[in-house]
């Protein structure tokens, strides 16, 4: 009787370090990557050098091949063995394995490897074992990927009861251990053992088809006169004779072939290899079965066997490892039922189609740091474009270059630099290039360069249908036009051009300034950043105030300039504003002003945003905001100035209209009801509103921040290019006039 | 008193954060760029937050092509001495010869024993560090044809075979601080790697050399056989009279006179910033070979160059 377990085959290699030194053994790893093998391992306990370095040394001079890191034993430590497979994974983009020996305590030792992986319980491991104990050891990291671990030994009925009732694969032993080149096992007992395996499997409420089944292989390549019957000792032919039933029949989708001989390596991947992977065919990924923990923590509503099968392999669904460092974003806990990682614009098309196909929300997500768009949600989909992070230069003498929606702020900086460009984006460098580049962009060069939509010459989209168009002065005008203020509600963005500005080093001054008279001092600063010339741009943010304490103020401001008199000429009127209580200048490229660092969102709750522009600080508005800091109602309140060359650009140009302000304005408070409440009261001073930072998801607020005239161009592109409101996730512009927004808070 | 006279070096210490494995592996290559001669990494395996720092300096190895890299220092405790040995001579074999042992006698205990390691006295584990060093000195040493024995009150090797030998003499250096792991590294060790914010004032380093010195003359060592080195940390600025605050040129000064007055050849700065890692590798490094070589050359050269 013939099994299958809808694996797909794969090839490795074990290798054993030898004589010749750890370099000969690293150049096989890397001829077997060369040569198409899938997996390599290296033999513990056969020599004196270490398998561990060995393969985190060959995890970095490969791309592809998987490594199965197989720690010596006896007495392995468990949990330091699951933080260094998690490292290896993580550091080698999910490339890791792990290949645990049959030992006292393996029981054990799976348990604690699985417990430290599981990163997103809080508590600490602690276990009390009969051959290993935890005292409240820390748990992580999570491997970058579901990260197999793999049992090796003898065929013996404990071994293979562990293997079902909680393991990824049996890994089949060379019958005398491997020091004979013919003394492979053949089929024989594989049946038995697969019975065993998929009883316990079954007994734990496991599908057998989640425990692969691997086995080594050894072998020598003769003439054909030489082939016997029972051993892979022959012509490729007897190889491939011998092996397929092995793959088509026992259910063995992984075969470790044990040599260090090249000429064998080679031979095997160009005269058995083909034959065998061309009888196995193509497994697709919804036939393969997730393990039961990632089974059990799908959620309602989503098709997960219908995920289009370019997307499945990269889709990261809570049940899996990489989970906790995509369910989140910058400022909001989430727990998405699926997260889609497409790589290029035509994934992303399918992506949509998929998603839109779906009964639950919809998010989209490239950086991860949007207050009006959400990106995250619950139980819902995310597409993330994390991947699409290309930066390319397209011509140098125009400045033009060409960026995709999940690069960072950061690293566009930092490919510009070079060229002694920038391109003037937020005022931090994590920022995602999407979620900015479609709805203004006010930053450190805001005055003397204008919006980062005013540098955007073309842009490519896939459409809420899955089509994908380009969109610029020319082609697709007038969505060309949207894109530019409020872009999210059209498409996706997979690709943006822009006009980059010559940007040298500039000159960055941060002070702590007192604000205790908050209304005087906003009023100052603001006359003094509407006098300024155009090279200066300043922010401020005051924080909740503290008993006790004076109000105080920071105060960062850029100076696109890097002669020193010039700097201290431009930022000296702004240190007279207020009583400076620390500052420090320093003459940086924009580049380093952008540097932030790298590391997943963590970011809980959901978060309460008011946002505006205002023509001029005047002292009615000054007063009202020195009253919403005093009353604690906001906790983090921030001024950006703008105008300048904002204001060059007529305001029926482009969707972003609020082109009169000198000043964007955003506060964060606790309470919602309270924060609207004051900020409502404050709309007389405001001439607009800065979408990017507004959380509220009152209709009103589309006539904030848009003009009828810009708000009637806006539903007109909605009705045609997103009729069915599949982007509404962020500051959702309805297809018709003041429907509920349906968008809610998760 | 003493400049030991070995030649100077200049290092890197790079948190190994698992949040961002990428960024942490173009420090070290950043480091390389700027000149750097060492890339240094913490050892804390109950760390959560950490890659495992074996792991990610054989990957940093294969990234890099001159550059040295040790832990800065590795944890003991959780890493039994023999399998370190042969891991470290494999790392170095694969490098070239590019790896340096700093090493830990561990002191963070709870969190130690909470990872299934063995908990320890101060004084227990200097003594189990003494007995590590032996085991580790013993991997390698395979010219000694024998059977290689341990029986420690610590640890207990029973008839392995010896070997890898390195590809070069490895460093071990400890991170030390009181008396009884100072005179463990004057008597047996290549290198006293101690981190300045532990440090009450300078003298600390002075008083720390006499107590060296004195045990390597006691194990009939030359002092000169133990590098130090020093982690620091400090901010690029305007001209202050503190310690490494300042611009390139003050703080050039000031290690310059670090190494001629207080002996130390070894600075490894702190903190993950590529912008410092590149001043200091660039503009520092530079400064002091300069500033020290001069003044060697002027008190006559009598001091042979030393150590490793």
């Amino acid at each position: 009787m013939s099994v299958d377990y809808r694996h797909p085959l794969r090839l490795g290699l074990l290798l054993t370090p030898g004589d010749d030194g750890p370099q000969a053994a690293v150049e096989r790893a890397r001829l077997g990557e060369e040569l198409g093998y899938d997996l390599v391992s290296f033999r513990p306990g056969a020599s004196e050098l270490d398998p561990w370095t060995l393969l985190s040394w060959t995890a970095a001079r490969t791309t592809r091949i998987h490594l199965a890191a197989h720690p010596g034993g006896p007495g392995i430590n468990p949990a330091l063995v699951a933080r260094a497979a998690a490292s290896l994974d993580l550091l080698a983009d999910g490339r890791a394995e792990l290949i645990l020996s049959a030992e006292p305590g393996l029981d054990e030792a799976i348990d604690i490897v699985r417990g430290i992986w599981t990163a997103h319980l809080r508590s600490p491991l602690s276990f009390a074992g009969e051959h290993h104990r935890l005292a409240g050891a820390e748990r992580g990291p999570a491997p970058a990927h579901n990260l197999p671990i793999l049992l090796t030994g003898t065929p013996d009925p404990a071994l293979l009861r562990l293997a079902g009732t909680k393991a990824d694969g049996w890994l089949r032993p060379p019958a005398d251990g491997g020091s004979a080149t013919d003394s492979w096992a053949g089929a024989e007992g594989q049946a038995g053992a697969n019975a065993a395996i998929d009883q316990a499997a079954v007994a734990a409420g496991r599908d057998p088809r989640e425990i692969h089944r691997l086995t080594h292989i050894t072998g020598r390549f003769t003439t054909a006169a030489d082939n016997a019957d029972s051993s892979l000792t022959g012509t490729p032919e007897r190889w491939i004779s011998a092996l397929l039933p092995l793959i088509l029949d026992q259910g063995v989708s992984t075969l470790i072939l044990t040599t260090d001989d090249p000429a064998t390596i080679r031979r095997f991947a160009t005269d058995v290899a083909p034959a065998l992977r061309a009888a196995r065919g193509e497994i697709p990924r919804s036939e393969q079965v997730p393990s039961l923990y990632v089974r059990r923590h799908r959620r309602d509503g989503i098709a997960y066997d219908a995920v289009p099968e370019s997307l499945a392999g990269s889709a990261i669904e809570p049940g899996d490892a990489g989970f906790g460092r995509v369910r989140s974003t910058y400022l909001r806990g989430g727990s998405p039922g699926l997260v889609l990682r497409p790589g290029t614009p035509g994934e992303v098309a399918e992506a949509v189609r998929f998603a839109r196909t779906q009964p639950v929300k919809l998010s989209v997500r490239s950086g991860g740091h949007g207050i009006s768009g959400r990106s995250t949600n619950n139980g819902g989909i995310v597409i993330d474009l994390s991947r699409l992070h290309a930066i390319e230069i397209l011509d140098k003498a125009t400045r033009r270059v060409r960026v995709e929606p999940g690069a960072r702020w950061r690293d566009v900086a930092a490919a510009l630099s070079p060229h002694g460009w920038a391109l003037s984006s937020g005022d931090y460098g994590g920022v995602g290039v999407g979620g900015l580049a479609t709805s203004g962009g006010i930053g450190w060069l805001v005055r003397e360069h204008g919006l980062t939509v005013d540098h955007l010459r073309a842009v490519d989209l896939v459409l809420a249908d899955g089509t994908r168009v380009r969109a610029d002065e020319e082609e697709n005008a007038e969505l060309f036009w949207g894109v530019r203020g409020a872009g999210a509600n059209f498409g996706i963005v997979t690709s943006f051009e822009f006009e980059a500005d010559e940007v040298g080093e500039v000159g960055f001054g941060q002070f702590v300034m007192d604000a205790s008279d908050t209304a005087g001092f906003l009023e100052r600063w603001g006359a003094v950043m509407e006098a300024a010339p155009r090279d200066l741009t300043s922010f401020l943010i005051i924080g909740r105030p503290r008993l006790g304490q004076p109000t105080v103020a920071q105060v960062m401001a850029v100076v696109d300039s890097r002669d020193a008199e010039t700097i201290i000429a431009r930022l000296q009127p702004l240190a007279s504003v207020a009583p400076v209580l620390d500052y420090s200048i320093q003459v940086l490229p924009y580049e380093a002003i952008m540097n932030a660092p790298q590391a997943p969102h963590d970011g809980q709750g959901e978060p309460v945003t008011r946002s505006a522009l205002a023509g001029h600080l005047t002292p009615e508005l000054a007063g009202d905001v020195g009253r919403l800091i005093a009353g604690g109602l906001s906790y983090f309140f921030a001024i950006r100035s703008v105008g300048g060359a904002v204001a060059d650009v007529p305001s029926d140009a482009t969707a972003y209209a609020g082109r009169s302000a000198n000043f964007q304005l955003v506060a964060f408070g606790a309470n919602r009801r309270a924060l609207d409440s004051a900020w409502d009261a404050m709309l007389p001073h405001f001439s607009g509103l800065y979408l990017n930072f507004e959380t509220d998801l009152r209709p009103e607020r589309l006539h904030d921040a848009y003009p009828e005239a810009h708000l009637g161009r806006l539903r007109a592109l909605k009705r045609r290019y997103d009729p069915d409101n599949v982007f509404r996730d962020n500051f959702n512009i309805t297809p018709e006039p003041d429907q509920a927004r349906s968008q809610s808070s998760r | 008193m003493p400049d030991y006279g070995h030649e100077l070096m200049f290092g890197s210490f790079i948190t190994p954060a698992n949040a961002s494995p990428k960024e942490v592996v173009s420090l070290v290559r950043e480091s390389e760029a700027a000149g750097l001669d060492l890339a240094t990494f913490q050892d804390h395996p109950y760390q959560s937050a950490y890659l495992d720092t074996w792991t990610l300096m054989s990957y940093a190895a294969a990234r890099t092509e001159r550059i040295r890299l040790s832990g800065n220092v590795i944890n003991l405790p959780l890493r039994p001495p023999a399998v370190l040995a042969r891991a470290a001579a494999s790392l170095d074999l694969l490098s070239g010869g590019r790896f340096e042992l700093g090493l830990g006698s561990g002191a963070f205990w709870d969190a130690i024993e909470a990872m299934g390691g063995r908990r320890l006295t101060p004084g227990q584990a200097v003594e189990a560090l003494s007995e590590a060093i032996d085991v580790i000195r013993g991997v390698w040493d395979v010219a000694d044809r024998s059977l290689f024995r341990v029986d420690g009150t610590y640890y207990q090797v029973d008839g392995a075979k010896r070997g890898p030998a390195p590809a070069h003499d490895i460093g071990i250096w400890l991170g030390a601080y009181k008396p009884k792991m100072l005179r463990l590294t004057g008597a047996k060790a290549d290198g006293w790697l101690p981190s300045l914010p532990y440090m009450k004032s300078l003298d600390e380093i002075a008083q720390a050399n006499e107590i060296i010195d004195a045990a390597a003359v006691e194990a009939g060592r030359e002092p000169a056989a133990v590098r130090r080195l020093l982690n620091l940390g400090g901010s690029f600025g305007p001209r202050s009279d503190r310690l490494l605050s300042g611009p390139p040129e003050q703080w050039a000064e000031q290690l310059a006179a670090l190494t001629l007055e207080y002996g130390l050849s070894g600075y490894i700065v702190m903190g993950d910033d590529a912008a410092t890692i590149r001043t200091f590798g660039e503009e520092v490094a530079p400064l002091v070979r300069d500033l020290v070589a001069t003044e060697r050359a002027t008190r006559g050269g009598g001091i042979a160059g030393a150590g490793r």
